[in-house]
């Protein structure tokens, strides 16, 4: 079943094109990795993804349904971890989690869970700007499936993250449906089969595992 | 989803922030401090023109303050890139928007327990339930105004403008409809109780009209 379907996704910042008529089609449980240099799209074809960008032209649909007609609902769907974290400095990351638990409408006792799984147990109550960068990434991270969506969109999850990102990562994407943006093709290619390589806004192709690291 | 859970969450949010990075409230208070001191000695005040002249000072310290404290409640959540994480949420953007606006308004009430005494120290204006009531109930509405504009110009570079050119215009009637009010509250001619049936009216027309924006500020 697929749970993305995007046809001649586009989209333009004033009249300088980010995205030109970008296709994709990904079947649920699949893991797929979005590679490009600085200024490709991918953050821009992942922000549709999530829904956080409506495109200027093109038609998406997440599991059956319009995404921007229906995208309230589907937000208890999908998970999103922005390229920034963007997270409440003065609030803890308990509290932060917590925050979130409320406007997911999650219970709060999945918090503890959910610092247990990116690492982060030990330091739950230091104040969010007291994390390091890689701390503040698995935090955010933490909130994305805080609501264990089904469908995970991923910009840059690995920045910062240290030596064991791909399997935190790996951990993470387990049973779910994964788009992942990054720079490291041999993350991508350890955590996903498929490749979407964009050069310039426009998708160059798909590409196998092993395509991509030759 | 509970929109009242929602909103709440929101206002506890962005007021323990507050209590923590202590941001806005000192800094606000030591602004109304400083306009109570400036108009007490740029008029010459005496027992015959402080009733006068106080309301005029009052409603002066209150707008720039709002301005403050309404104009940080988006911009800060743009900073940190915390929007779109919450806009990302099932939540409702008219509860995430009602949320801000309690805390937005909380920060002026507190910073109102510091204006309305010290006016009555500094100019000997009668401090009593009468004015507290007016000032409360222009605050409730123009804390919806204030924070449905922060809204719509956090996302421009030059918002410290925009902000007061698009909310002070609308802001006129809670002036004009408060400055009646307490007036008459401090023994001035005019009708109190006409005056604050305007301030209710105006709550609850800018309050609709604020939440059935929002939807479409806070969702695109």
């Amino acid at each position: 079943m697929s749970i993305i379907v995007a046809n001649g996704l586009t989209h333009h910042f004033g009249n300088e094109p980010a995205l030109e008529g970008v296709d994709l089609v990904l079947d649920m449980g699949e893991h797929m990795a979005v590679l490009g240099d600085n200024g490709a799209g991918k953050t821009t074809l992942l922000r549709i993804l999530a829904t956080a960008l409506r495109p200027t032209a093109g038609r998406l649909q997440i599991a059956g349904l319009d995404a921007f007609r229906e995208r309230r609902r589907l937000r208890h769907y999908l998970g999103y971890v922005a390229h920034a974290p963007g997270l409440y400095p003065a609030l803890s990351a308990t509290e932060n989690l917590q925050f979130f638990c409320d406007l997911q409408d999650v219970a709060r006792s999945r918090v503890g869970e959910v610092l247990d799984a990116v690492g982060l147990k030990m330091v739950a109550h230091r104040r969010s700007d007291q994390l390091s960068r890689g701390m503040q990434q698995r935090l955010a991270i933490g909130r994305a499936i805080l609501h264990e969506p089904r469908l995970l969109i991923l910009d840059e999850p690995d920045a910062s993250l240290g030596p064991d990102a791909a399997d935190l990562l790996m951990a993470m994407m387990r049973d779910k449906t994964v788009v992942l943006a990054t720079h490291d093709h041999a993350l991508a290619n350890r955590l996903c089969p498929r490749t979407l390589v964009l050069r310039h806004g426009r998708s160059v192709g798909t590409a196998t595992r092993l395509r991509v690291v030759q | 989803m509970n929109p009242f859970r929602v909103a709440l969450a929101v206002a506890r949010k962005d007021l323990r922030s507050e209590w923590r990075t202590r941001e806005v409230v000192p800094a606000l208070a030591q602004f109304i401090i400083l306009a109570l001191l400036i108009g007490n000695f740029g008029f010459q005040i005496d027992s015959r023109n402080a009733t006068t002249i106080a309301p005029g000072i009052l409603w002066l310290a209150l707008v720039f303050a709002g301005l403050v404290a309404f104009g940080r409640t988006f911009a800060a959540e743009r900073e940190q890139a915390s929007l779109e994480a919450m806009l990302m949420t099932p939540a409702s953007p008219v509860a995430i928007f009602a949320g801000k606006a309690l805390a937005a308004g909380a920060l002026l009430v507190i910073c109102e327990a510091v204006l309305l005494p010290a006016l009555s120290i500094l100019f000997g204006t009668p401090f009593s339930g009468e004015v507290v009531a007016a000032v409360l109930l222009a605050t409730f509405g123009m804390a919806a105004l204030g924070v449905l504009f922060a809204a719509i110009v956090a996302r421009v570079r030059a918002r410290e403008l925009l902000l007061p050119l698009l909310t002070l215009p609308l802001w006129i009637p809670f002036v004009i409809a408060g400055g009646v009010a307490v007036q008459s509250a401090m023994g001035l001619p005019g009708n109190y109780q006409q005056a604050i049936g305007l301030l209710i009216d105006f709550d609850i027309l800018f309050v609709v009209l604020t939440s059935l924006a929002a939807r479409f500020v806070l969702d695109e």
